[in-house]
């Protein structure tokens, strides 16, 4: 493929993943003449908290992937030192941010329930995200197993 | 706080931990020990962790997290209704291995179709995930707009990639964009009619907060791969030059010079 058609297949593939938002926001501006329910203060909040605990437990998870990193070679202890101090920065980011009152904090009372709320909330988000993602992939593969057989190759004619 | 009221707290919390916690840890410990070591323990240990999270709203109703473990009970019918569905209808067609009957795809198509709808009746009839009645579960507000959106999203980009890397796929692109267009249909009609208990304006609110949430999820995700990246990048990169060792001598040569000739060709039927 040359590199202008394969640019283009990638643009493609973005807008059309973002499409659905995109013409959701249209639709919102064309019959409502603005964008209703975006409480942009909220949705900021929400932001936050979900890249500060995506990023916390992302690097807890990768901190253990290092266990078959070491055993290929000699288990070192720079790595882990390293990813330890990146899991640890999460935590406390999360802690400190939360802390400063009303910019990271919903409804909850204090920084362990909310850090507690964002960590369940992180679980439901990824939940439905595998589902979605179980659902596209399934139906995008069993799409193309429903349809006539197709040879590999071309047989040779003899 | 007096000391009969921190007692009260911690014995809350230890609940929580022992019932919760501990439980949602078992399940990603239960699946890596079944990739590792043991299968057959390690899925009876996530199985067992699954199950304790689904009773949490009983075992340990003062706890709000429990109300993740009643939504994973609320949704988990409906979703693997949809995955084994999808199973059937993908193993049912043209697969070079592990092929099942074609009548399993008609029954698979059943499934998918029935988790879809059962998904839908929690959002416009009655079957919405409510803790208390009349109050519907804060998770769910999460779980459905992310899907639907998602869902949308994926398979949109799905089929065009269908069409614009694969050759000849457009009835399997069709079908795709027509996956799309379902779920985006149900966000319109999450935006524009009331459920029972979930109303339009509620939706809606839910749905941004559900990009939001998305976004940062992937940003949050990929910082921290950069920086897994990065501690591996600089550790390998300070690692000493391996030490060069000594060419072969001649007789080593020969030796292996004799084991190739040993291994060329073929014998002669």
């Amino acid at each position: 493929m040359k590199e202008s058609n394969l640019v283009l297949t990638w643009r493609m593939m973005l807008l059309a993943f973002f499409l659905p938002p995109l013409l959701i926001l249209a639709i919102e501006v064309t019959f409502f003449g603005e964008f209703k329910g975006i409480d942009s203060g909220i949705s900021f909040t929400r932001f936050a908290n979900a890249t500060l605990t995506a990023f916390t437990l992302c690097s807890l998870f990768l901190l253990g992937n290092l266990y078959f990193y070491g055993e290929s070679r000699n288990r070192p202890l720079a790595p882990l030192v390293g990813m330890f101090m990146a899991t640890g920065f999460g935590v406390l980011a999360t802690v400190f941010f939360i802390g400063q009152g009303s910019m990271l904090l919903e409804d909850n009372g204090s920084v362990r329930a909310q850090a507690i709320y964002n960590i369940v909330h992180l679980f439901v988000s990824s939940g439905a995200i595998s589902l979605s993602l179980c659902v596209a992939l399934g139906v995008t593969f069993s799409a193309i197993t429903s349809q006539k057989q197709r040879s590999s190759f071309e047989l040779e004619e003899e | 706080m007096n000391i009969r009221d921190f007692s009260r707290v911690m014995d809350e919390m230890l609940q929580a931990f022992l019932l919760f916690w501990i439980p949602v840890s078992m399940v990603p410990l239960g699946l890596w020990y079944s990739l590792t070591s043991s299968p057959l323990r390690g899925r009876f240990l996530a199985f067992t962790g699954i199950v304790l999270i689904c009773l949490s709203p009983w075992t340990v109703p003062s706890s709000p997290s429990s109300a993740a473990g009643h939504l994973l009970g609320a949704v988990i019918g409906p979703c693997m209704l949809i995955i084994i569905g999808i199973y059937l209808i993908s193993f049912s067609g043209n697969v070079p291995v592990g092929k099942l009957p074609r009548s399993d795809r008609r029954i698979g198509f059943l499934m998918s179709a029935a988790g879809f709808v059962w998904l839908s009746g929690m959002h416009w009839w009655i079957l919405t995930p409510q803790l208390v009645p009349n109050e519907v579960n804060v998770y769910w507000h999460v779980f459905w707009p992310t899907f639907l959106l998602l869902t949308s999203c994926l398979a949109s980009c799905s089929a065009v990639t269908l069409l614009m890397i694969g050759e000849q796929r457009k009835t399997e692109s069709k079908i795709m964009f027509l996956v799309s267009a379902l779920s985006f249909t149900l966000l319109l009609l999450g935006l524009n009619i009331d459920g029972p208990f979930v109303t339009a304006v509620d939706f809606r609110e839910h749905l941004w907060l559900a990009v939001a949430d998305m976004l940062g999820i992937v940003i949050g995700s990929v910082l921290s791969i950069l920086v897994f990246a990065f501690v591996i990048y600089t550790y390998e990169r300070n690692l000493p030059e391996p030490e060069s060792i000594t060419p072969p001598t001649d007789s080593e040569l020969q030796q292996v010079s004799a084991l190739i000739a040993n291994h060329l060709g073929g014998e002669d039927e």
